[in-house]
C-alpha cells in the first residue's frame, strides 16, 4: 500500500514536471471574427502564431447576418473577452464613442493606409479601428444571357459605363420570372451598403454633415428617386427576385446561371472562378443614374480592439502584424478585398494591371463614398434596411423614407452630447 | 423527523434552477424597466421614463397590436387542432402509426431549423412550393414578402411544428377518460357527437386548461421565426413584442426600452393566463 501511495506521489510529481512553466506560457488572444471561409481565416492566424511563438491566437466565426449582435452582447458584457473583433469599418465610431474600440493612434502609420480606409475607422480625428479590407463593387454579367438575347453586354470601359436606366431595360428583356431568371440580383439587397448609391449617384446625402439627422437627407427628393427606382426593379418591372437578401445566396443565384446581371463584391470574383468554372462572366463598372454622377460603395472589414484587453502588447503586435504588408498580399490572395495599403497596389502586378481590377482602382480613387461618418450607424443602418426591405413589396417610397428618417432621429437624439 | 426535509433536498435543485433562471430574470427586467443604460453602460434610474416612450411610439402599439391578433388566431388554432388530431389517433388503426409519426416530426425540429427550412419552401421565387402552385395553374403567393401574408404563413409554420406537441396532452388527457363511461353512454343511445360533447369535452377540461395556458405563454415569447423569417416586416405586419424588445437591446442599444417591453410581455401573460385559469376553474365549480 505504502509502495503504491509512493509511486503515484513520484509520478504525479513527474507529471507536473512535464507541463510547460508559468514563465514560458504564452499569452492567448480571442477573436470574434466575421464567419469568412475558415480556408480563408486560418491561414493568416497561424502564420501570425508561427512569427509570434510567445502568443497565440485564436478565433471564433460568426455568419455575417448574426456577427453585430454576437459583439454587442460580447462587448456589452464590458469583459477582456475578446480582445480582438472584426469591426465593420462604419461601425467604428459607435464603438468608440461607447468605449467599446480602443484608439489605436499609436498602433497605426495612417500614412500607409488609404485615405478613404483611415477615415472610415476614424471619428472625429481618432483612428477607433485598423483597415483590414476594403471594397468596391462591380457589375457582373453572365454572357450566355447576353447571346441568347442578342444584345451586347456593358463594356469595362469606365468612361462608358452604364446606365441604370440601360441595366433595367436590358434587365427586363432578359428576365423570366415564371423559369426563376433574373435580368439583376444585387448582393445585397436590402443594405444600405449597397444601396445608398442610388440615392448619392442623384446627387442625394445620406445623412447632416455632423451624423446626427437624417430627415431632409434620406427623405430627401433625390433618394426617392433613386430608391423608386430600385422599388421598381422588383414591383412593376420584375427584373429582379425579391425578397432575395441573403448575401450568402445572391452570388450563388447568378453563379449557377438564375440572372443576366449581379452587382456585387470584389469577393466574388474568387467565387465565380472556383466555384463555378463553367460560368461565361465578365465584369463591367458600376452603373449610374444618366442625369447624376457615377456614385459606387466603399469601406468593409477593419479590425477593433476591446479596450478591456488584458494583452494590450500581444494585441498591438497583431494588429500590426495583420495590416503589415506581407500579410496583406496573403490575405489578398486568400479573399481578394480591394487593399487597404497603398504599398499593396505596386506588388502583384499581373493581378492589379487586369482591366478587373483597373476598373476597381478606378472606382476607389474617383467614385467611392463612404458611408455617413456616425455614432449611430447601427441603429441608422437598420431601420433603413427594413425600409429598404418594405419597400420592394410596394408601398409609397416618400411616406416611407419620410417615416424612417423621424424614427431614426429619435434614435440619434442619444448622441447628441457626444 | 428526518423525512420532513427530505423532499425539500430533492426540490432543492430543481428550485434553486427556477430560481436562478426564471425569477432572477424576471426581477432583473422589472427592475431594469425603470433605469436607462449610458453609451458607456453606466445605469441610472429613469423612472417610468421607458414606459412613457412607450405609450407614445406609435411603432410599440402596433407590435402590441400584432402580438394580440397572433395570439388570439394561433392558441385555439392550436388547441383545437391539437384535440382533433388527439381523437384521430387516440384509437388503434390503420395508418395511425404513420399519422403520428407525420405529426411527432416536427416536434424534432428545431424551430430555427423549421423558420429556416419553411423561409426556403416558401420563398415566392425560388420555393417549391409555388413551384407546387404553379403547377396546378394556380399563382404564386408572396408569403411571407406580404403584409398581408406575412402573419398567416408564420401562424402556419408554428402550428406545423407545435401542435404535435400539444397533442401528447391531449392524448394523454383522452387516455385517462375511463371506458366505461363511453361503454355506458353508449349503451344508453348517446351517439358520438353526444359522447364527445358530454363525455369527453368536460372530461378533457384540465387538458384544455393546461394546453391553452401552457400553448399561451409560449406564443407571446415567440421570437425566432420573426428574428430568422421577416425581421417583424414587411412593414412591421410581423412585429411581435418579443421581437421588439430583442431590436431594443441589440439594434437600437436601448436596455431599458428592451426591459420595460419584456415586462410588459410578463403583464399580458400574466393577465390572460390568469383570464384563462379563471375560466377553467368556474367550469371546474360548474
Amino acid at each position: 500500500m505504502q509502495a503504491t501511495r509512493r509511486t503515484a506521489l513520484a509520478g504525479l510529481g513527474l507529471g507536473l514536471a512535464g507541463l510547460p512553466t508559468r514563465a514560458r506560457s504564452t499569452t492567448v488572444l480571442k477573436a470574434t471574427w466575421e464567419g469568412w471561409p475558415d480556408s480563408q481565416v486560418k491561414p493568416l492566424f497561424d502564420a501570425f502564431n508561427k512569427a509570434y511563438p510567445d502568443a497565440t491566437a485564436s478565433y471564433e466565426l460568426i455568419p455575417f447576418s448574426d456577427l453585430f449582435q454576437t459583439l454587442e452582447v460580447r462587448l456589452g458584457a464590458r469583459t477582456p473577452d475578446p480582445d480582438l473583433y472584426s469591426c465593420d469599418s462604419p461601425l467604428s465610431a459607435s464603438y468608440g464613442v461607447r468605449n467599446q474600440a480602443m484608439i489605436l493612434d499609436d498602433v497605426l502609420d495612417r500614412a500607409q493606409f488609404s485615405k478613404a480606409a483611415v477615415d472610415a475607422g476614424s471619428f472625429r480625428g481618432k483612428l477607433y479601428s485598423a483597415p483590414f479590407a476594403n471594397s468596391s463593387q462591380l457589375l457582373f454579367y453572365n454572357r450566355a444571357f447576353f447571346k441568347q438575347a442578342g444584345l451586347t453586354p456593358p463594356t469595362a470601359d469606365v468612361a462608358q459605363r452604364w446606365t441604370w436606366e440601360q441595366v433595367a431595360e436590358v434587365g427586363r428583356k432578359m428576365a423570366d420570372p415564371a423559369q426563376n431568371r433574373w435580368g439583376l440580383i444585387i448582393e445585397q439587397a436590402e443594405r444600405p451598403y449597397q444601396l445608398l448609391p442610388l440615392g448619392q449617384s442623384l446627387g442625394g446625402v445620406a445623412l447632416s454633415a455632423d451624423g446626427l439627422k437624417s430627415s431632409g437627407f434620406i427623405d430627401s427628393p433625390a433618394f426617392v428617386e433613386g430608391f423608386t427606382f430600385l422599388q421598381r426593379l422588383y414591383t412593376d418591372w420584375k427584373v429582379s427576385p425579391p425578397g432575395v437578401f441573403d448575401p450568402n445566396v445572391t452570388p450563388d443565384l447568378f453563379g449557377s446561371g438564375r440572372a443576366a446581371m449581379f452587382l456585387g463584391g470584389t469577393f466574388n470574383l474568387g467565387l465565380f472562378s472556383n466555384k463555378y468554372p463553367e460560368l461565361d462572366w465578365g465584369v463591367a463598372p458600376h452603373p449610374y443614374f444618366a442625369r447624376g454622377k457615377p456614385v459606387t460603395p466603399t469601406g468593409s472589414w477593419h479590425i477593433g480592439v476591446n479596450p478591456r484587453t488584458r494583452n494590450k502588447d500581444a494585441v498591438t503586435e497583431f494588429i500590426r502584424f495583420m495590416t503589415g504588408p506581407e500579410l496583406q498580399v496573403e490575405w489578398f490572395k486568400l479573399r481578394p478585398y480591394v487593399p487597404v495599403r497603398r504599398d499593396v497596389w505596386d506588388k502583384l502586378p499581373e493581378v492589379f494591371g487586369t482591366p478587373t481590377w483597373k476598373i476597381i482602382r478606378y472606382e476607389v480613387e474617383n467614385t467611392a463614398v463612404a458611408r455617413p461618418s456616425t455614432p449611430g450607424w447601427r441603429e441608422y443602418e437598420d431601420l433603413l434596411r427594413q425600409t429598404l426591405r418594405d419597400m420592394q413589396t410596394g408601398g409609397d417610397v416618400k411616406a416611407m423614407l419620410t417615416d424612417t428618417a423621424a424614427k431614426i432621429d429619435r434614435q440619434l437624439l442619444k448622441y447628441n452630447k457626444v | 423527523m428526518r423525512a420532513k426535509w427530505v423532499p425539500f433536498a430533492f426540490l432543492a435543485p430543481a428550485l434553486l434552477g427556477l430560481f436562478l433562471f426564471r425569477a432572477v430574470p424576471i426581477l432583473l427586467a422589472l427592475g431594469g424597466g425603470f433605469t436607462g443604460t449610458g453609451l458607456t453602460g453606466e445605469t441610472s434610474f429613469q423612472g417610468f421614463d421607458n414606459y412613457t416612450s412607450l405609450a407614445s411610439d406609435p411603432e410599440f402599439w402596433n407590435s402590441v397590436r400584432v402580438t394580440l391578433v397572433f395570439n388570439l388566431i394561433i392558441n385555439p388554432l392550436q388547441v383545437v387542432l391539437a384535440f382533433l388530431l388527439a381523437l384521430l389517433m387516440a384509437k388503434p388503426g390503420r395508418g395511425v402509426g404513420a399519422l403520428r409519426t407525420a405529426v411527432l416530426l416536427p416536434i424534432t425540429v428545431s424551430i430555427a431549423l423549421t423558420s429556416v427550412m419553411w423561409n426556403l419552401l416558401l420563398d415566392p421565387a425560388v420555393g417549391p412550393v409555388n413551384g407546387l402552385l404553379r403547377s396546378f395553374g394556380l399563382a404564386a403567393q408572396p408569403f411571407f414578402h406580404s403584409q398581408g401574408q406575412a402573419l398567416p404563413s408564420l401562424i402556419a409554420i408554428c402550428t406545423w411544428r407545435g401542435v404535435g406537441y400539444w397533442m401528447f396532452f391531449m392524448l394523454g388527457g383522452l387516455s385517462a377518460i375511463p371506458p366505461e363511461v363511453n361503454e355506458a353512454a353508449s349503451i344508453d343511445g348517446a351517439g358520438p357527437w353526444r359522447r364527445l360533447w358530454h363525455i369527453t369535452l368536460p372530461l378533457m377540461r384540465r387538458s384544455f386548461g393546461f394546453v391553452l395556458i401552457a400553448d399561451t405563454a409560449a406564443n407571446f415569447l415567440l421570437f425566432a421565426p420573426v428574428y430568422i423569417i421577416t425581421a417583424g416586416g414587411p412593414d412591421g405586419s410581423t412585429s411581435l413584442l418579443m421581437f421588439e424588445a430583442y431590436r431594443a437591446a441589440f439594434t437600437l442599444l436601448d436596455n431599458g426600452r428592451s426591459l420595460a417591453i419584456s415586462t410588459v410581455i410578463l403583464l399580458i401573460v400574466a393577465a390572460v393566463a390568469t383570464l384563462e385559469l379563471r375560466f377553467f376553474r368556474a367550469d371546474d365549480v360548474a
